[in-house]
């Protein structure tokens, strides 16, 4: 990691824990050895991880009900906890996806291999980002061979980006991978971003070392610098570098335990981040910036063919441009002719449920002046006989009450309202 | 049509909208009794189609939404049964009398108003889709006898009121609750001008949006275009309305703007450059809107598009001019 040298790994003491993915290459057999000792004694980053599975008991008649109705309270009692103001969240993202493409990545001690299970993660990742972030856009580095490649340019089209990863003999891992090199590409494809956008980087890493040209504290302070947050999910164990560049820049750092996991660890990087008002380092906050931005009207399909000034081709549906006229192919773009900002309003309207979430509805425990009978949204006939032993949260009589409009609803409905539809039915009749 | 199919209907019962539609300076004039018994023949139609398909009817109300009928919670058995009639079909029989009981239910409930509320009809679409969320999953104790998962939803918008500036962010939130759900909303027109909300989901959500034209034809379009269930649609040359309007409105005025100045934060949508966001009472720096300010286009556009009037179709750029760009 100092400056100069070519090709250095961490020493045994920047490894806060010796696990047994460090002697991943070393056979099956030490690898065996490992599982049974990660087993015995756990290590640092599996303290907090807790598998769903573990935590589901059946009951006496050996049924899952039970276990299912905590698994709610539980998400609902978080939902309670949440803060009730409606925090700001950083709307219009940009993130370089950094992929490990170095030899590490072809230990299968995740199946098929980790590299196979990177890029089908990646890509369901990638699907799911653009589907909860319409505006912002990805781009991805890959590290090989001890530099930084650039595999996809920044955009905001997710087909793009999928087909950049989706030919796999184009990314075969060989070498070692190089962070530093990586990480100053990435940081070089976002100096120009304007400064409401999010600047975000996501590692993927399955090595434990790094092949560095220069001092990698010296490009973790210019992230910090230009506001850059880090996240890494690591493959093999906890690295000090590692945690540090995610540390310092306000991002996520984790160690994924099994297949299952990893997609959690990646996944959990999809919301939209929340902004910090009294921002130190890069999550910081970030000036507020009005935007032009056009709103096309979608041709039907028997519309004339034209060319598209995107791909030079005839075709017949597609987006003009509000300003200049050109046949965009797709939205949200921008203008290839002039510029502009191109968006559909829907859009727009995909990030409002994030600013405008719905409250947290309360728990009724007694039926004293209870008129209805049924769920107001679904209709469902609602219990009048409590039942028994139910733990803090959950309602005796599966009813949650809007405090705005007095509707109660059933379990369902309140988990359905607050997790997809974001908006209570008896609020808006 | 091997699945069984669900069907959420949702009846836009606006009092006033129902008394113009009913005039006769109209081209095609529908009352609502007309309606009431075509849309009663369409039901019957959709049940008869498939011994397994369901069927909810919701209304939408001048400020209320109601559920008027449901096939999960009627029981047959139930004690206001209509009595035997030898000449009908006592399915038939059972759906109709219902949807008619309850519909003048909620109008005789209407008769104080002084002032008619707008209807909201995303308080209905809302029900809809948590009552679709319930088909899809049964109480844990039940059997699951019914295939009502795997079942195709759709819902079936009648509408006659137009657009609700205000529930912009709760429709935008049902379109994309359906598309999670994966429910096809198809929309028919039945009166009124073109509403570009609903025009929105109905393409969204992989539906179809019918204005409907002649008001006379009106159980024609319901049977051919509406009854088959959206899996077998592209076997057959469904109509849909494929130009959609997905320009926004501003925030501020309600215009519909094709060029609008969106703030960073919450999105909110302003046709001019303004110095703070009116929603989220962020400031904007100045230098900002000096440049935004310059660089508006002072004249409109080549294809002469101004707010509010929706673009001709025809209004689309010459082919020399897209030919020439590259
Ligand atoms: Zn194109
Ligand atoms: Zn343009
Ligand atoms: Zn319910
Ligand atoms: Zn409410
Ligand atoms: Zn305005
Ligand atoms: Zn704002």
């Amino acid at each position: 990691m100092n400056s100069g040298s070519d090709s250095d790994s961490f020493d045994e003491g920047d490894l806060t824990a010796r696990g047994r993915k460090a002697k991943g290459k070393s056979g099956s057999r030490a690898n065996e050895k490992g599982k049974q000792k990660a087993k015995d004694q756990g290590y640092a980053w599996e303290a907090t991880y807790t598998r769903s599975w573990d935590t589901v008991q059946e009951d006496e008649a050996g049924s899952l009900t039970g276990a299912v109705a905590e698994l709610l309270a539980r998400g609902r009692r978080r939902r309670l906890l949440a803060p009730a103001a409606a925090i700001r969240r950083t709307i219009i993202r940009h993130l370089v996806l950094l992929l490990d493409l170095s030899a590490a990545m072809s230990d299968r001690d995740m199946r098929p291999t980790r590299f196979d299970l990177s890029l089908e993660y990646a890509r369901e990742f990638i699907t799911e980002w653009f589907d909860q972030n319409p505006l912002g856009q990805i781009g991805i580095v890959g590290m090989r061979g001890g530099i930084g490649e650039r595999v996809c340019e920044m955009s905001g089209n997710p087909q793009d980006v999928l087909k950049a990863i989706s030919e796999r003999h184009k990314l075969e891992p060989i070498g070692e991978p190089s962070l530093q090199n990586a990480i100053e590409m990435a940081r070089s494809s976002m100096s120009h971003l304007p400064t409401h956008s999010s600047r975000e980087m996501l590692v993927i890493f399955g090595s434990l070392t790094t092949v560095d040209p220069g001092n990698i504290y010296e490009t973790l302070s210019s992230c910090v610098k230009d506001r850059i947050r880090i996240s890494l999910v690591a493959l093999a164990a906890e690295t000090k570098i590692c945690r540090e560049l995610c540390d310092k820049t306000g991002g996520t750092f984790g160690v994924a335990m099994n297949e299952g996991h990893f997609k959690d660890l990646l996944f959990e990087l999809i919301p939209p981040p929340a902004q910090q008002h009294t921002g130190a380092g890069a999550g910081g906050k970030m000036s507020a910036d009005l935007m032009m931005m056009g709103f096309p009207q979608r041709l039907p399909d028997t519309a004339p063919a034209a060319l598209c000034v995107c791909h030079a081709q005839m075709r017949a549906a597609g987006f003009l441009c509000p300003r200049c006229g050109a046949r965009l192919c797709d939205a949200p773009t921008d203008c290839d002719v002039c510029g502009l900002m191109i968006v559909s309003s829907p859009h727009l309207a995909r990030s409002y449920h994030h600013l405008f979430p719905v409250k947290p509805y309360s728990v009724v425990t007694t039926l004293d002046g209870v008129t209805s009978t049924t769920c107001h949204a679904c209709a469902r006939p609602l219990e009048d006989t409590p039942s028994a032993n139910v733990s803090e949260g959950v309602s005796p009589f599966d009813r949650y009450r809007c405090q705005d409009c007095k509707s109660d609803f059933c379990t369902e409905c309140d988990v359905f309202v607050h997790d997809v539809l974001h908006c209570c039915p008896g609020c808006e009749t | 049509m091997d699945r069984s199919c669900h069907l959420s209907l949702i009846i836009d019962l606006s009092p006033s909208q129902w008394h113009l539609s009913a005039q006769p300076t109209n081209p095609h004039p529908l009352s609502f009794q007309t309606f009431l018994s075509l849309v009663l023949t369409f039901l019957n139609s959709h049940i008869a189609a498939k011994h397994e398909n369901t069927l909810a009817v919701f209304g939408a109300l001048p400020g209320k939404s109601t559920m008027l009928y449901s096939s999960l919670d009627a029981d047959s058995s139930n004690t206001n049964d209509p009595p035997a009639d030898a000449n009908s079909y006592r399915p038939f029989k059972f759906v109709n009398t219902i949807v008619t009981k309850n519909i003048q239910k909620e109008l005789d409930l209407l008769e104080g108003l002084t002032e008619e509320p707008p209807v909201t009809l995303v308080g209905a679409l809302t029900m809809a889709l948590c009552y679709i969320n319930r088909l899809a999953h049964p109480p844990p104790g039940s059997v699951a006898t019914e295939t009502t998962t795997e079942a195709d939803a759709r819902i079936l918008i009648l509408s006659v009121s137009p657009d609700l500036s205000a529930s912009y962010i709760p429709v935008m939130n049902s379109i994309f609750s359906a598309q999670k759900l994966r429910v096809t909303i198809d929309v028919c027109k039945v009166y009124g001008e073109e509403t570009v909300f609903l025009q929105q989901a109905a393409h969204l959500t992989g539906g179809s949006y019918i204005y409907l034209e002649r008001r006379d034809a009106f159980l024609q379009y319901l049977t051919m275009s509406f009854l088959p269930p959206p899996s077998i649609r592209h076997m057959m040359a469904v109509p849909r309305q494929d130009k959609v309007d997905f320009r926004a409105a501003c925030f501020c005025h309600k215009n519909i703007v094709d060029i609008g100045f969106v703030c960073s934060v919450c999105l909110s949508i302003f046709c001019s450059p303004v110095p703070v966001c009116s929603t989220c009472r962020t400031k904007f720096p100045m230098k900002t809107l000096q440049r935004l300010n310059a660089s508006r286009p002072s004249i409109p556009p080549a294809n002469g598009v101004s707010n509010g009037s929706p673009r001709p179709p025809s209004a689309r750029p010459s082919q020399g001019m897209s030919a020439s760009l590259r």
